[in-house]
């Protein structure tokens, strides 16, 4: 296709091929946030080209290929992304390891909202102009430059409110989506979420992660940090603590001081005024009810 | 070794938010976060962070530290060397060149 647009948290992000521009083939996991309309909050022009980083630009993050296999961390390409940075532009590099027809890909990104550039070094006459990892490199810097918070975490929508349980891999994320949803939740993500600020209320929503995933949001009643427990236990987190703790959890890259800084007032408003817990907790379907019961057994 | 004729900075790498009484740091490391890069200070380590001035020496942190706490000039001397040897640590403070 020539041009496509997406929802996505709310951002209507709209995708268009260049003249000599390859066919653009988004993947299964974006076509349920799929939308019409002339109007877009960004677009991104994708090109082919050979993806130079422009002479002076200095390379100010650089992330490896990283596998966990059972717990281990093996670093399989010290070469993998990089963030380049000249004036007011930033340029993301990377390498498609799962799309071995597309060799690299740059997008080109400024603070203000409205035109990025995408430049693929592909043979092939169709690309995915979102291939992993490009497409949470694009929504990261999307979502900081607006103010909102890219999290590891699952949320929920139960009976109206929602609960957000983050923690890294391992701390139970997707076994606690799964816990709700059989007690009737419905489950906003199981993994990752965007925490958004909107006309002075706050919502949670998923990204296109699995094939089918289609746009979902919630309002948060909770955050929840999570921690495996030997009991159920909600340990309330205010102040500092509770900004730091949900931080932790945050996807940050830490090379830009105006990025961190407004990381941390966002996380302060949010904080402020969304109740924030530790969560000891079993794996056990009667953490519903506990969490429900605001820690009452 | 910092001695407390010294005179402390905030580094220039580091973001920091008040919030409340408390401060969260979060150095400028130019890598991927994790929980160890994220640093509270409450109490006496706010107040310590608060009186860095780029003015003023280890040895006057100290003493204004004993008259806003109820302790003696050696345990807030003590204090203000071992928290500033740990902001120095995780680079979020650095002692003034001389001069």
């Amino acid at each position: 296709m020539d041009k496509f647009c997406l929802n996505i948290a709310g951002y209507v992000i709209k995708v268009e091929r260049s003249a000599g521009g390859p066919v653009l083939m988004p993947a299964q996991r974006f076509r349920k946030s799929f939308t019409t309309g002339d109007g877009f909050d960004y677009l991104i022009r994708v090109h082919r080209g050979g993806c130079l980083i422009p002479p002076g630009a200095e390379r100010v993050f650089n992330a490896p290929l990283v596998e966990e296999t059972d717990g281990q961390t093996v670093i399989k390409s010290h070469e993998f992304w990089s963030i380049h940075k000249k004036d007011n532009l930033i340029f993301i590099k990377t390498i498609f390891p799962h799309n071995p027809g597309m060799h690299s890909g740059m997008l080109t990104i400024s603070r203000h909202p409205g035109v990025w550039d995408l430049e693929l070094a592909t043979d092939d006459s169709i690309a995915d102009p979102l291939a992993w990892p490009l497409d949470g490199l694009l929504l990261y810097y999307l979502t900081v430059f607006n103010g909102d918070i890219m999290i590891h975490a699952s949320g929920v929508d139960y009976k109206g409110k929602g609960y957000i349980f983050s923690g890294v891999s391992g701390k139970g994320k997707s076994t606690m989506a799964r816990l709700w949803e059989m007690a009737g939740a419905k489950v906003i993500h199981d993994d990752r979420l965007i925490i958004r600020r909107k006309e002075g209320e706050i919502f949670f929503y998923n990204t296109p992660v699995y094939d089918d995933d289609e746009p979902r949001s919630a309002r948060p009643a909770g955050i929840f940090l999570l921690e495996h427990g030997k009991q159920n236990m909600i340990v309330p987190l205010d102040g500092s603590r509770a900004v730091s703790s949900v931080m932790a959890n945050c996807i940050q890259h830490n090379w830009n001081s105006e990025i961190i800084s407004g990381l941390m007032e966002s996380l302060s408003e949010v904080c402020g005024k969304i109740p924030v817990s530790r969560l000891y907790f079993r794996p056990e379907s009667k953490i519903v009810e506990f969490i429900l019961g605001n820690g009452q057994n | 070794m910092v001695s407390l004729k010294q005179i402390p900075v905030h580094s220039a790498s580091v973001v920091t938010r008040k919030t409340g009484e408390e401060y969260v740091l979060v150095p400028v490391t130019g890598n991927i976060a994790d929980m160890d890069s994220i640093y509270t200070l409450n109490g006496t380590g706010a107040f310590i962070w608060e009186q860095i001035d780029g003015k003023s020496s280890l040895e006057e942190i100290a003493d204004k530290l004993t008259e806003e706490y109820d302790t003696d000039r050696d345990t807030a001397g003590k204090d203000v060397l071992a928290f500033i040897e740990n902001m120095i640590r995780i680079r979020v403070v650095e002692i003034k060149e001389a001069g």
